[in-house]
């Protein structure tokens, strides 16, 4: 059945590409405002200020770590770390402000230098080591998972001091700041991506790493440069989901939970980008996150079973990647 | 030869492994001149054009541009001579525009600590470039995927003479061309040397390279056998040539 996709390049009318590439590009503008049309009907209470609320601080969680995944896949890099680099932020954020009693600022400091460092690990071993990153941060997701494990000792860590939480709930105009901060990252992302000129040597490296380094784009710095940005949004997120629940997070094991680096594949596909790099727009990624958290949250009110929404999203998946390889096929 | 040498290369050696691509070659590049470089295949022209743009650095030997003793350290080195290079397969990035191929790797930026592409700049300064080589391209915001092989060809060289390219090496340039863009990339060369500009190019196509090129130096094995002004030489000594018989 799908044959197709082991074919060469497609053979259609330039016409006919465009179009198709415009509608593979365009589709979850559409698709995501169907969803939520047909959620208003079916799902009980899905329509109210409470529920979409939350829908929007479950998408700014996702949505920061889809930002900086975003960079990755565009530089042609799929970082597989997000996982580890979670875990090592949210125990750092915990330790840091619960155990060693530091100050809020030099906390978010600490733990979002830990993802830099995390991601400047995870550039050495890229470029110095000239691995694919796939695997290279796979190995890396091992380590910090360990770490993350190590420093905690296995356990959750409770905050019951007061003046981390009340950050994550502070409101402008009705919306909480982590949708603010998720608003940001993508205003910068897009600035960086559209206007300077590290994002279109991100785009050439992604798309031709030999053309970009032909032309004398600095390709290894470009790509350590991505690679940390996916881990600093990364850490980010672990920070909000950290204070949002006033303990650390078990990354590690929450292979359900909305914040992974599944889900910013998911979503970085979904959203037209290649999976081979080069290719996207940081813009439409965000419209594909809060696809994905109205797809889960539609489904979870309307009580359907949590293995039944997981299948939902691998199948999202499944699909996005099908485009992804459809889309290369036809460019 | 009255000509001016603008680029010299001095006893260039390149090996890899136990395969002695480059021996020991001497060969001058003639200012304003359009200089071919022939040869069979394995022959060491894509090798010592490689060294001569940055990409690979010689083993031995070294190289003298505008009478001065240089080192080409790179790519960018490269560019900063003055030398660039347009691959056989163009090294343009197809999913981006004409405007963002011609400037990759030299953008133009404005605003503090010059972080922000200069977006209009680049636009107009493409036209202008793409003008002067009279090429043909309707819209420069174009993805590059959907030109055809000319119009890619222009592209390239766009690329290199905004980059200040003085010294343009062409390799292969019309290899997977039809008639008609052969003649649009044989105008495009003719157009630079007007210019002023030193072109090398790299072929296999003999009868091309008489009709274009001033000079034609041929290597064989690795080795420069020798270089003829194309007025003095025949299509025969120089086929003769690339057989490996030395010129007198």
């Amino acid at each position: 059945m799908l044959g197709f996709l082991n074919q060469g390049e497609l053979s259609l009318s330039r016409r006919r590409r465009e179009q198709l590439l415009f509608l593979m590009d365009n589709g979850i503008y559409v698709v995501t405002i169907l969803l939520f049309i047909a959620f208003i009907f079916l799902a009980p209470y899905f329509f109210t200020t409470r529920n979409l609320v939350n829908v929007l601080i479950s998408a700014s969680l996702a949505g920061i770590v889809t930002a900086g995944y975003t960079v990755a896949i565009l530089a042609g890099q799929i970082d597989t770390s997000t996982q580890g680099v979670l875990a090592v932020a949210t125990v750092t954020t915990a330790l840091l402000f619960e155990e060693v009693g530091l100050s809020l600022p030099l906390t978010v400091i600490l733990a979002l230098g830990a993802g830099i460092a995390a991601g400047l690990f995870n550039g050495v071993i890229v470029v110095n080591g000239r691995i694919v990153a796939f695997v290279a941060t796979l190995a890396t997701s091992g380590v910090l998972l360990a770490i993350s494990l190590f420093l905690s000792g296995g356990q959750t860590i409770t905050i019951a001091r007061e003046g981390l939480q009340e950050v994550v709930f502070i409101r402008l105009f009705g919306i909480p700041s982590s949708v603010w901060i998720m608003f940001m990252c993508y205003i910068v992302g897009w600035v960086m991506l559209t206007q300077t000129k590290l994002g279109a040597h991100i785009y050439a490296t992604g798309a031709d790493y030999r053309a970009a380094l032909l032309s004398g784009v600095p390709v290894n710095r470009v790509i350590r440069v991505a690679l940390v940005i996916s881990a600093l949004t990364a850490a980010l997120t672990a920070i909000l989901v950290t204070a949002r629940a006033k303990q650390s997070a078990m990354f590690g094991l929450a292979i359900a939970g909305s914040v992974d680096f599944v889900t910013a594949l998911t979503a970085v596909l979904l959203g037209g980008f290649s999976l081979f790099g080069g290719v996207g727009r940081i813009e439409r990624n965000l419209v594909a996150v809060l696809f994905l958290t109205i797809l889960g949250n539609g489904l979870q009110l309307m009580d359907v079973a949590t293995g039944v929404i997981l299948i939902v999203r691998g199948f999202a998946l499944v699909f996005a990647v099908i485009l992804s390889v459809l889309r290369a096929r036809m460019t | 030869m009255s000509d001016q040498v603008i680029l010299e290369t001095v006893d260039v050696d390149k090996s890899f492994g136990a395969v002695h691509a480059v021996r020991s070659v001497s060969w001058k590049v003639y200012r304003g001149r359009v200089n071919a470089l022939v040869g069979d295949n394995g022959a060491g022209k894509s090798t010592l054009i490689k060294l001569i743009s940055g990409a690979l650095q010689p083993n031995d030997g070294g190289f003298r541009i505008r009478g001065q003793e240089t080192r080409i350290g790179g790519p960018a080195g490269a560019f900063g001579h003055g030398i660039a290079a347009v691959y056989q397969d163009l090294a343009l990035v197809e999913g981006r525009d004409v405007v963002m191929n011609m400037f990759l790797g030299s953008e133009l930026t404005r605003g503090p600590g010059q972080i922000f592409l200069d977006h209009k700049g680049m636009l107009q300064q493409a036209h202008e470039v793409l003008d002067d080589i009279h090429a043909r391209i309707p819209n420069v915001r174009e993805m590059v995927r959907n030109l055809s092989g000319g119009q890619r060809q222009a592209v390239a060289v766009g690329r290199a003479l905004i980059r200040g390219g003085e010294i343009i090496i062409m390799d292969e340039p019309t290899a997977a061309l039809g008639v008609e863009q052969t003649q649009e990339v044989l105008q495009l060369i003719d157009t630079l040397r007007e210019q002023g500009k030193t072109i090398i190019l790299i072929s296999h196509n003999i009868q091309q390279v008489f009709e274009i090129a001033d000079y034609i130096s041929v290597m064989f094995h690795g080795e420069l056998i020798g270089t003829r002004q194309r007025d003095e030489a025949t299509e025969a000594e120089v086929v003769a040539m690339i057989m490996g018989r030395r010129s007198p």
